[in-house]
C-alpha cells in the first residue's frame, strides 16, 4: 500500500514538475509581477535608496522643507572630514582651525563653505580650497545608499530629525528597487487610454468572432456539406491556406495589397486616384482589414470543426428530413444548427480567448496604428512591458494588463457556457420503461 | 394508392443494383420487400421515397409519375431502420417535424400530434427526448412521424430489425394494425421471412437486384418458384438431397430409395435435380419410407426437432410434435410425404 502509493508520487513526479514549470510558473509569474511596479528603471533584483531629482519632486508636496533641504549641496564640518584633511598634509593649521572654530556648522551650498575654507588664517589656495571643501561635501542627492538606515543616518547627519512616519516616506520615495503594489491596477481602470484600448478589444474580439469564426466558418461548413465530396475538400484545402501559410508571409501580402504602391493604389491610378496606404489611412480603414487578416486566417478552424460536427449527424437524419419534406433551409435550421451547439460554443469560447491573446497579425499589420487606432489589449500589454518606445519596460503594468486579460477570458467562458446551456447538452441517462 | 415500378434500374457508379425491375404494389397493400442483405431491397425503398434517383425506369404513385421529384414532393412516409429521430427534440416536436416544415399553425400541429401518438400509445411520452427512450417507444415515434401527415405511401426499413424478440412480436402486430386502421399502402424492407410472412399481404422476394418471385406468404410457402425460394422461407428451413431423373422418378444419389413423381414425366434420365422437403413433411407420416440416423436433436417446447442423416451422408430435418422415445444416434424409419416434396432443376427452377 505505502510502497505503491510512493510509486504512483514517483509516476506523476515528471508530468507534475513540467506542469508546475512549464503552466503554472508563468501564470503565478504573471500574477505576482502585476503585483510589482518592475520596469527597466528598477530591474528585476533589488535597488539600492538615492535621493533622485524625481524623489526630492515626489517629497516636495508633503515635506517642502526637506526637499528644498535635500535638493541642494550641503556642507558640514565634522570630525570625519577633518581626519581626512589631516590626512592629505596640508598645512596642519587648517584642521586645527576648523576643528577650533567651525566644528559642527552646516553649509547649505559650497559657496558658502568655500568663503569660510578661504578665511582661513594659512590662506589655502584656490586649488586647496577646493579641495577642503570637498572633504566636507555631506550632500544626498545622487549619492547612492546601500541601506536605508544609511540613508537616514545621512539626513540626520545633514540636520534632518524625521518622524519615522517621514522616515519611512522617504524611504520609500527615495528607493529605486521595486516594491510590491497595486498601483498598476489603478493605472488601468483610470487610464483614459486604457478605456480606448478596451473599448478596440472588444469591438476587435466581438467582431471577428461574430463575422468570421463563427458565421463564415457555419457558412462555409454548410455549403460544403452539400457539395459533392471531391469538390467539399478542395474548397476546404483553399480555405485552410490562410491558416497553413506563416502568418509573417500571409500579412505581408495584405501589405503589399495596401501598401501605397501595392496592388490597390496602383489599381486605382488606373482612375487617377493618387495612390495612398489603405492599411494606415484611417482607422476605419485599419479595423477593416485587421478584421479580415484575423478574420481569414480564424475562419478556418471553426470551417474545420463545424465540418467534422455536421459530417458527424447521421445521414439517415438527412434522410429522413428530406423525407419529412424539409428544403435545405429547413434541414440548416432545423436539424444541422440545433446539433451544432457544442462545437459553435466551443468555437467561440476557444476564438474568443485566442483573439483576446492574440496580437501578432495586428503587430505585423498595423502595429496597432494609425495612431493607437487599433491597439487591442494584448498588444498593449506588449508595448508596456516588452517592446517600448520610450526603452523604459514596464513588467509590471504589462503583467497587470495580462493579468486582467486572463480574468476577462474566464469570465467570457463562464458566460458562455451559461447562454449555450452547457448543463443541457450532457446528455442525461437512458430511462427504461 | 397503388405504386407501380416501371422497368426502374439503379447503379451506383459502375455497379448495377438492381436492372429493370417491375413491381406493383395495390392500393392499401402491404408488400413485403424480402431477400439477404445486399439485394437490392433498401436501394428500391430509397427509391421509391426519392433519396435516390432512378437510373432508368419510372416510378408512379397512383397516376402520377414521381420519378424525378425531390422526396420533399412525394408525401412519403418512412420509418427507417436506426429510426433516425432528431435527438435534439423532444418526441412531440419529432413527430411534428413534418407539419413543422410545413408551416402548419402550432394549434393544428398540437392537436394532430396527440391524435396520432395515442394511436401509437405513446401519448404520455411527448415531453420526452428520443435518448430517453428504450427501443420500442423510439420505434413508435418513429412511425408516428412517418404518419403524421397522412403519406400516400408508407415505407418502413427494417423497422424491427434493431428490437429484442418478444418487442418484436409485439410491433409487429401492432404495425400491420396501424397499416390496416390507416388503410395505407405499405412496403416492408425485410431480411426476416416470419416477419415479411407475417405482416403483408404479399411478399416480393428479391435476389441479386431482381424480384424472383411475388405471391401472397401461402402460396409462395406452398408454391415456391425456384429452391431460393423454397429455402427462404419457412423456419426451420427446408431440406435438399441431391439426386437424379430416372424413368419419371427422383433417384437418390447413391440410389437408395426412389421417389416417382407427376412433374418428372417428360424429363430425360440421367438430369441432375434437387429435392426439397420441408421439414413438417418428413416424419411418423407419410408414403415414403427413408431411414437414417438421428444426429441433432432439438426440443422447442411443443415441437421437436431432428437432424436426420442419410446413408448417403445428405441430411433431412424433421420437426415433430413432442416425443421422448427417439435419441441422438438412433437409427430411425420415418417416412416422407411425396406429394408435398418440390423437384428443382440445376438451375434452381421449379419443375
Amino acid at each position: 500500500m505505502r510502497t505503491s502509493r510512493t510509486l504512483g508520487i514517483v509516476m506523476i513526479a515528471p508530468a507534475a514538475i513540467m506542469i508546475f514549470l512549464f503552466y503554472l510558473m508563468p501564470a503565478i509569474l504573471t500574477g505576482i509581477f502585476a503585483m510589482t511596479n518592475m520596469s527597466t528603471a528598477t530591474g528585476i533584483s533589488g535597488g539600492v535608496f538615492q535621493v533622485t531629482q524625481g524623489a526630492v519632486n515626489r517629497l516636495g508636496p508633503d515635506m517642502p522643507e526637506l526637499a528644498s533641504g535635500i535638493a541642494e549641496p550641503r556642507f558640514v564640518i565634522d570630525e570625519e572630514g577633518l581626519a581626512a584633511l589631516e590626512a592629505l598634509k596640508l598645512k596642519p593649521g587648517y584642521a586645527a582651525e576648523l576643528r577650533g572654530q567651525h566644528i559642527g556648522e552646516v553649509f547649505a551650498s559650497r559657496r558658502e563653505a568655500e568663503r569660510v575654507i578661504k578665511a582661513l588664517k594659512d590662506r589655502p589656495s584656490t586649488r586647496e580650497v577646493k579641495q577642503i571643501s570637498d572633504l566636507f561635501n555631506r550632500s544626498v542627492l545622487n549619492t547612492r545608499f546601500e541601506t536605508r538606515d544609511a540613508l537616514i543616518g545621512n539626513l540626520e547627519k545633514l540636520g534632518f530629525r524625521l518622524k519615522p512616519e517621514e522616515q519611512d516616506k522617504v524611504a520609500r520615495e527615495t528607493y529605486t528597487g521595486w516594491v510590491w503594489t497595486t498601483d498598476n491596477f489603478k493605472v488601468i481602470a483610470n487610464s483614459p487610454d486604457m478605456a480606448k484600448i478596451f473599448l478596440n478589444t472588444a469591438f476587435y474580439v466581438a467582431v471577428t468572432l461574430m463575422l468570421f469564426n463563427v458565421s463564415y466558418a457555419l457558412f462555409l461548413a454548410v455549403t460544403t456539406h452539400y457539395m459533392p465530396p471531391a469538390t467539399a475538400s478542395i474548397f476546404r484545402a483553399v480555405w485552410l491556406l490562410p491558416r497553413i501559410t506563416p502568418v509573417v508571409i500571409y500579412v505581408l501580402m495584405w501589405k503589399w495589397l495596401t501598401w501605397d504602391n501595392g496592388f490597390i493604389s496602383m489599381f486605382m491610378g488606373q482612375f487617377g486616384v493618387p495612390p495612398k496606404n489603405y492599411l494606415l489611412d484611417n482607422a476605419y480603414n485599419a479595423w477593416f482589414f485587421v478584421i479580415l487578416i484575423n478574420g481569414f486566417i480564424g475562419a478556418s478552424m471553426g470551417m474545420l470543426v463545424f465540418s467534422s460536427a455536421i459530417k458527424a449527424i447521421p445521414q439517415t437524419h438527412f434522410h429522413a428530413s428530406e423525407v419529412d419534406g424539409a428544403s435545405r433551409w429547413q434541414q440548416i435550421r432545423y436539424i444541422i444548427l440545433p446539433q451544432l451547439r457544442w462545437p459553435i460554443l466551443f468555437v467561440t469560447c476557444y476564438q474568443t480567448l485566442s483573439l483576446l491573446a492574440s496580437f501578432n497579425e495586428i503587430l505585423l499589420s498595423t502595429r496597432g496604428g494609425p495612431g493607437r487606432a487599433t491597439e487591442v489589449w494584448s498588444l498593449a500589454a506588449y508595448h508596456t512591458a516588452l517592446n517600448n518606445y520610450t526603452g523604459n519596460l514596464e513588467y509590471g503594468l504589462g503583467a497587470a494588463l495580462a493579468l486582467m486579460l486572463v480574468i476577462i477570458g474566464v469570465i467570457l467562458s463562464l458566460i458562455y457556457l451559461r447562454i449555450f446551456r452547457y448543463d443541457t447538452l450532457i446528455s442525461k441517462p437512458l430511462i427504461e420503461d | 394508392m397503388r405504386i407501380l415500378l416501371d422497368k426502374f434500374s439503379k447503379s451506383f457508379g459502375n455497379t448495377k443494383v438492381i436492372e429493370a425491375m417491375d413491381l406493383e404494389v395495390g392500393s392499401g397493400e402491404m408488400l413485403a420487400l424480402l431477400g439477404p442483405s445486399g439485394c437490392g431491397k433498401s436501394t428500391t425503398l430509397f427509391a421509391i421515397c426519392g433519396i435516390h434517383r432512378p437510373t432508368s425506369g419510372r416510378i408512379l404513385f397512383g397516376e402520377r409519375d414521381v420519378t424525378s421529384l425531390p422526396s420533399q414532393e412525394r408525401n412519403v412516409g418512412v420509418v427507417f431502420q436506426s429510426y433516425a429521430l432528431y435527438p435534439h427534440m423532444t418526441v412531440e416536436e419529432n413527430i411534428g417535424f413534418p407539419l413543422t416544415v410545413r408551416r402548419l399553425p402550432a394549434g393544428d400541429i398540437k392537436k394532430r400530434v396527440a391524435e396520432i401518438s395515442a394511436l401509437v400509445h405513446i401519448d404520455n411520452l411527448l415531453g420526452r427526448r428520443p435518448a430517453q427512450l428504450s427501443g420500442g417507444q423510439q420505434q413508435r415515434v418513429a412511425l408516428a412521424r412517418a404518419l403524421i401527415r397522412r403519406p400516400d405511401v408508407l415505407l418502413l426499413d427494417e423497422p424491427l430489425a434493431n428490437l429484442d424478440a418478444k418487442l418484436r412480436l409485439e410491433m409487429r402486430s401492432e404495425i400491420r394494425r396501424l397499416q390496416k386502421e390507416t388503410g395505407i399502402t405499405a412496403i416492408l424492407v425485410t431480411h426476416d421471412q416470419v416477419e415479411a410472412m407475417s405482416m403483408c399481404d404479399r411478399i416480393a422476394i428479391m435476389k441479386e437486384g431482381e424480384i424472383v418471385q411475388i405471391a401472397t406468404p401461402s402460396e409462395m410457402y406452398n408454391d415456391p418458384r425456384t429452391a431460393f425460394v423454397a429455402g427462404f422461407l419457412g423456419n426451420p428451413p427446408i431440406s435438399f438431397l441431391k439426386g437424379k431423373a430416372l424413368s419419371g422418378a427422383f433417384v437418390s444419389g447413391d440410389g437408395n430409395f426412389r421417389l416417382p413423381l407427376g412433374s418428372l414425366r417428360d424429363i430425360g434420365d440421367g438430369r441432375a435435380l434437387t429435392l426439397g422437403i420441408r421439414p413438417e413433411h418428413f416424419g411418423p407420416k407419410g408414403d415414403l419410407v427413408i431411414e437414417g440416423k438421428v444426429a441433432f436433436a432439438e426440443t422447442q417446447g411443443r415441437e421437436n426437432l431432428y437432424d436426420v442423416v442419410l446413408a448417403d451422408g445428405s441430411v433431412l430435418r424433421s420437426i415433430q410434435p413432442v416425443r421422448d422415445d427417439v435419441k441422438l444416434g438412433d437409427c430411425v424409419r420415418w417416412n416422407l410425404s411425396s406429394e408435398a416434396a418440390f423437384v428443382f432443376a440445376e438451375d434452381g427452377r421449379r419443375l
